[in-house]
């Protein structure tokens, strides 16, 4: 199934080399991109020149990296030096960074084959990637549904085979929720354990950068790689303890597995089937099921939505048509500039977070929303650290249901914020978070369930993940599109 | 209760214009989230724990010239300049 150890081994071995393997995946992104419309920039020039350099690295019999001619993708909101990133707005056509996020930087240097950019909701604002200004990316497994959000694109390609991985961005669920809905792997690591550095900002607080996966072993490999201390980031820790990838395999004979109720209530029952059924295979492994009560969850999504609106409101003010991006054409006088900049540049949903959060900021609201969604942030955090006196790892639904069809998010905003009901709490706590394929429902759509831990409690989350895919099958089903291996 | 005028003022303050037309709609979606942020008004808070939620503390280096990048890279990016500087706008 095109996995990163697949790949290496293939290279390693000279089954295939680097160039060819390179361009098998640019073809089958040239036929299959019109219909899934992942990718929003192939960077086919860039990935050839460093397949061959791998290529010759391999004939000159050195030893290469397990990322090493790897093709994968970014997300569009991911820096790239000389290599435009709009993050899928109209305010950024036409920029090109003049420098790498520092995870590019990193998986430039292991010779990671970048064969383009992938599509996402605008500011990674969104659920369903249909706010991006290129349109939204489909689900592979279905292309009349959509791919979910924000990193919608980097899902996409990896379900449809057309890059063996990709790296994210996940504010309020958008690593996971969209491995969810492509039936694929998703970690959001632990808040500081990757560097952020050349991440455009939605809401710097929550933000994470996190690989999206076909396999947890892949996840793992991946975020060993990247969870690295960097100065330019002064939120910045690394990843704390030995690789996560040395602990994978081990017994989870009497680990606790907490089930939260609270999780549960309003998820589609084919949802809750496929994860109730994942835990007779965790007491067939020894493990413990621990139910319990997580009331504090309740208040997470109105805190979410006010806290990462204000830290918008904040970040994108950056964006006055005068450094970068777009600049309107006719204007009179400098604040006529700015504004008319702003209003056509950004989309319909951005310009409602950035005016919710110049709300909640407001004089006279300030306390009401803000100040209280931030004492809130602190009760739900005590509560997860109270939640992990009784158990090791907390399982629970990604998404309460599956991909739903394209066109159907933009139509309520409320309806789809609470798509995210599952995924906020973590990124509000600073947790890690792992999504794992575990079915599919009647109509062929995947399902997904999350593992979450304590701070950088990484290390067992992807340990449960992995003793689970071992135990129940990777519930991955290839598509009809992308690469064969 | 969000009204126009509040939608305007906050229009205002965050740099938008909104077409008068558009004006009721965005006001009544505004009303609806700001009801649905309403509900953590419900919520007791036991403690003041106010931020710092990721555990952070201020991050300070030597104050020390470092290299940094050359004017004419960083305005490759403007939409407009002169003189090796930002163009804001151009004189009426």
């Amino acid at each position: 199934m095109g996995t990163i150890a697949k790949i290496h081994e293939l290279l390693e071995t000279k089954q295939i080399s680097c160039e060819e393997l390179t361009k098998q995946y640019l073809d089958e992104i040239n036929k299959a991109n019109g219909e899934l419309n992942a990718y929003v920039l192939v960077t086919d020039k860039q990935a050839l020149e460093t397949a061959k350099a791998v290529d010759k690295k391999i004939a000159d019999g050195e030893k290469i990296g397990m990322l090493e001619g790897v093709p994968m993708t970014l997300k569009d909101n991911l820096s790239t030096k000389e290599i435009e990133t709009t993050c899928c707005s109209k305010i950024l056509k036409g920029y090109k960074p003049i420098y790498d996020a520092t995870v590019w930087e990193i998986l430039k240097s292991q010779n990671a084959v970048l064969l383009g950019k992938t599509n996402m909701d605008e500011f990674a604002m969104g659920s369903s990637c249909e706010t991006s200004c290129f349109g939204g990316a489909t689900n592979p497994h279905n292309t009349k549904h959509c791919s979910g959000g924000s990193s919608g694109g980097v899902a996409s390609a990896v379900g449809g085979n057309i890059a063996a991985y990709g790296l994210g961005s996940d504010t309020g669920g958008s690593i996971r929720q969209p491995a969810s809905f492509c039936g694929i792997v998703g970690l959001k690591p632990t808040y500081g354990t990757v560097s952020r550095y050349g991440l455009i900002a939605y809401a710097s607080s929550l933000d994470q950068i996190g690989p999206i996966t076909k396999s947890v072993e892949d996840a793992s490999i991946v975020y060993d790689v990247i969870s690295q201390y960097d100065p330019k980031d002064s939120t910045s820790q690394g990843k704390k303890g030995p690789n996560t990838f040395d602990t994978l395999n081990n017994d989870i004979k009497g680990m606790k597995i907490g089930i939260p109720k609270e999780y549960f209530e309003g998820v589609r029952d084919d949802v809750k089937e496929a994860i109730f059924a994942s835990l007779k295979i965790f007491e067939d492994m020894g493990a413990q099921i621990v139910h319990f009560d997580l009331p504090a969850v309740k208040y997470a999504l109105p805190v979410y939505y006010i806290i990462a609106c204000a830290e918008a409101s904040s970040n994108l003010g950056r964006y006055d048509g005068i450094r970068y991006g777009y600049k309107t054409a006719h204007y009179n006088g400098t604040h006529d500039m700015v504004c008319r900049t702003r209003s056509e540049g950004f989309g319909e949903e951005v310009k409602r977070r950035i005016l919710l959060g110049t709300y909640v900021l407001s004089a006279g609201y300030y306390d009401a929303y803000y100040k209280k969604a931030q004492n809130l942030r602190g009760t739900i955090v005590s509560a997860f650290n109270k939640a992990f006196e009784c158990c090791d790892v907390i399982l629970a639904p990604t998404v309460p249901m599956t991909a739903f069809e394209m066109g159907h998010a933009v139509s309520d905003p409320i309806e789809t914020y609470l798509t995210d009901i599952c995924t906020v709490p973590v990124n509000i706590a600073g947790l890690p978070g792992v999504s794992v394929p575990c079915g599919f429902n009647a109509k062929g759509m995947p399902i997904g369930m999350q593992f979450i831990g304590k701070k950088f409690g990484e290390a067992q989350i992807l340990n449960a993940a992995y003793k689970y895919q071992q135990a129940a099958g990777e519930n991955f089903k290839d598509t009809k599109w992308g690469v064969k291996l | 209760m969000v009204t126009r005028e509040d939608v305007e003022n906050i229009a205002l303050l965050s740099k938008l214009f909104v077409p008068e037309e558009e004006l009721d709609a965005l006001t009544k979606d505004m009303q609806e989230i700001i009801d649905f942020a309403d509900t953590i008004n419900n919520a007791s808070v036991d403690e003041e724990c106010f931020d710092n939620i990721n555990n952070l503390s201020n991050v300070l280096r030597e104050d020390e010239v470092v290299k940094s990048y050359p004017s004419e890279e960083i305005l490759k990016n403007a939409p407009e300049q002169a003189e090796q500087h930002f163009l804001v706008r151009n004189r009426e």
